[in-house]
């Protein structure tokens, strides 16, 4: 009635963990890539995350700058219709 | 295509070639492109640095701006608030003597130079290889050229862009300046034409036929114009057009006269045009109709003053001149244009004698004309080539203000030389006091040949002749005797005074040229250093000079 548990370990260990070396490598490597992935995956995020920020600041900064200058034109303007005598020749 | 600005450096995390001796190979594969995981992030990290450090910037400088404005609009805010309409004093000069209100217009230029590339293409470009090392030949060079700019130079099509604007400039300058003189000229021609003998007979006519056969005044000269022309030619369409236009009242004499004068022109063109094939024809023009010479003749002698002579004598030149081929023609029209422009500033005693000299001598001699018509442009400066100096001092002398002297010693000058260029004949009134010359010619010949080239001698020269003429014959007579003797010690001197003299003409023509070179280069030195916005400018200054200029779109050069 002892021998019996002997007859059924290495089924139920071949079940239960890799025992092949191999596979566990191959597990192990199939874990890393996964691992790999998601850090590849998020530096493409921060890659296209850095692109949309610069285009979109850009956008901005550039209405900013329109804006800007018409508000310098139009200063130009007043101050030369307002200040008297600067502009005598 | 869109440039790659920013390319992180490790591009394949594990496209390498794995070392040799390992046995967990899925192990180092990991661990490798974990590595270079690692380096991309760092580069990562450089690159998100460049890009918010350029938009920092950006932004530092709108601040700044931002400032500036906010100080201004505070000024302005305190001086609106202190202005006072009733202690405004405006007088009419303040509006004038103001300076225009002009707001700064500046525009983006040179936007893809070497200068403006962004660091991290600046980076790219650096990573690539360079050209070979062409510069170092560069001194032993003659142009002074770079020796790379023959391999690759990348201001090569800005510098074709800026040549041909500043070409373009130059010419539309020198178009200004001849449409200019055109609008100058054409105001003083119908000044000159007169038409008081046509509208005298006209007006008669009128006057006898009465305003309703008025009109065959216009069909007479259509019927002339056809005559001329030949039949079937479109523009007389247009003067027909134009008269049935007018009312019959007017007639083709009362037309404003540059219309005219291209209506004539034209005539006169076909005229010129066509007796190249047929030589009988003019002949025949001659012998037929009186009244197409006039037309010739005003095209043909140009502005002629005298009609009432020139028909008399401007009909064998003008037949005569079309039958050659075309050059003799513009030639003597040339010539009789510029020597009776000159003549109407010289003095009025020869008036005479300008008008058939220029043709006399166009048509006895058409293988002189080409001296003699750089030398009209400039009378008063003699012919570089001193043997010629004899030659040239018969043509230019009726155009020249001191006709009257000259014209005196020319017919003398040519006897002894034997050169008879058709003017001893024409001048009456100068030859008439041909004993008093002639003794004294040998004197006016010695004064004449002798005298350096230069406009100071040679007046001086000419009333030299004037006064021995004055004084009786004997004292002239013992002057020849003496001034042989002199002749041959004076020559070398004179020669070499005038050698030095010429030689001094020729600098100074050279120097002028070297110095406009000189200012030339001068500013295309100042044009490089602010190259893009001279640029621009002359390039307003185009678009303002050039109203009918629709080549260029004004699209490629705003932006």
């Amino acid at each position: 009635m002892l021998f019996k548990t002997n007859a059924l370990s290495p089924q139920v260990a071949a079940m239960a963990g890799q025992e092949d070396p191999v596979q566990r490598e191959i597990h192990q490597d199939g874990a890393n890539r996964e691992y790999t992935e998601v850090i590849t995956s998020s530096i493409k995020k921060i890659a296209d995350f850095l692109n949309s920020i610069d285009m979109s600041c850009r956008s901005r900064l550039a209405t900013l700058n329109k804006k800007l200058t018409a508000l310098e034109r139009r200063i130009e303007y007043i101050e030369a219709r307002v200040t008297k005598g600067e502009t005598l020749t | 295509m869109p440039l790659v600005k920013r390319n992180i450096d490790p591009r394949h995390l594990c496209h390498t070639a794995l070392p040799r001796g390992i046995k967990n190979e899925l192990e180092c594969v990991t661990n490798i492109s974990l590595a270079n995981i690692i380096r991309q992030l760092s580069s990562l990290s450089k690159y998100a640095e460049d890009i918010f450090g350029e938009l920092f910037n950006e932004a530092h400088s709108f601040s700044f701006r931002v400032n500036s404005l906010q100080e201004r609009v505070d000024r302005l805010s305190v001086s609106v608030t202190q202005l006072d309409p009733k202690e405004e004093e405006l007088s009419l000069q303040d509006i004038t003597m103001r300076k225009a209100f002009r707001s700064s217009t500046i525009q983006d230029q040179q936007l893809f130079d070497r200068k403006t590339l962004p660091i991290p293409l600046q980076e790219t470009y650096d990573v690539c290889e360079q050209p070979p090392p062409l510069n170092i030949l560069t001194p032993y060079r003659d142009d002074g050229k770079e020796g790379l700019k023959f391999y690759t130079n990348p201001s090569y099509f800005f510098d074709l862009w800026k040549e041909k604007m500043l070409q373009d400039t130059e010419d539309k300058r020198k178009e200004k300046r001849k449409q200019k003189q055109k609008n100058l000229d054409r105001p003083h021609e119908p000044e000159k034409v007169p038409r008081a003998p046509h509208d005298r007979r006209r007006e008669w006519q009128k006057l006898a036929q009465g305003p309703e056969l008025a009109e065959d005044d216009a069909n007479l000269l259509h019927k002339h114009i056809e005559v001329a022309n030949g039949p079937a030619s479109h523009f007389e369409t247009r003067p027909q057009t134009y008269v049935d236009h007018m009312d019959g009242s007017y007639s083709l004499s009362a037309l404003p006269f540059s219309q005219m004068s291209e209506l004539l022109t034209r005539a006169e063109e076909r005229v010129l045009v066509r007796p190249h094939e047929p030589p009988p024809p003019p002949p025949m023009h001659g012998a037929g109709d009186a009244k197409p010479i006039p037309t010739c003749i005003s095209s043909a002698t140009g502005l002629i003053e005298n009609r009432p002579q020139s028909p008399a004598t401007g009909r064998t030149p003008v037949f005569v001149s079309p039958t050659p081929p075309p050059p003799p023609p513009p030639l003597p029209s040339a010539l009789s244009t510029s020597s009776l422009r000159a003549s109407m500033t010289s003095t009025p005693p020869p008036p005479v004698p300008p008008p058939p000299p220029p043709p006399a001598t166009a048509l006895q001699a058409p293988a002189v004309p080409p001296p003699p018509a750089p030398l009209q442009i400039a009378p008063g400066v003699l012919h570089p080539a001193p043997p010629p100096i004899a030659p040239p001092l018969v043509q230019p002398s009726p155009p020249v203000a001191r006709a009257a002297p000259v014209c005196e010693t020319v017919p003398v000058h040519p006897l002894p030389q034997g050169e008879v260029q058709g003017l001893p004949p024409p001048p009456p009134p100068p030859p008439l006091p041909p004993p008093g010359i002639r003794p004294s010619s040998p004197v006016t010949v010695a004064a004449l040949t002798h005298p350096p080239s230069g406009l100071h001698p040679a007046p001086s020269a000419a009333p030299g002749p004037h006064v021995p003429l004055m004084p009786p014959s004997p004292p002239s007579q013992v002057i020849p005797a003496s001034e042989p003797k002199r002749h041959p010690s004076t020559l070398p001197v004179i020669s070499d005074a005038r050698s030095v003299l010429l030689e001094a003409i020729r600098k100074g023509i050279q120097l002028r040229k070297v110095e406009e070179q000189r200012e030339q280069e001068a500013k295309h030195e100042r044009i490089e250093n602010d190259v893009a916005t001279i640029l621009s400018r002359r390039i307003a200054v185009e678009y303002s000079d050039s109203e009918d200029d629709s080549e260029f779109d004004e699209v490629d050069w705003l932006e």
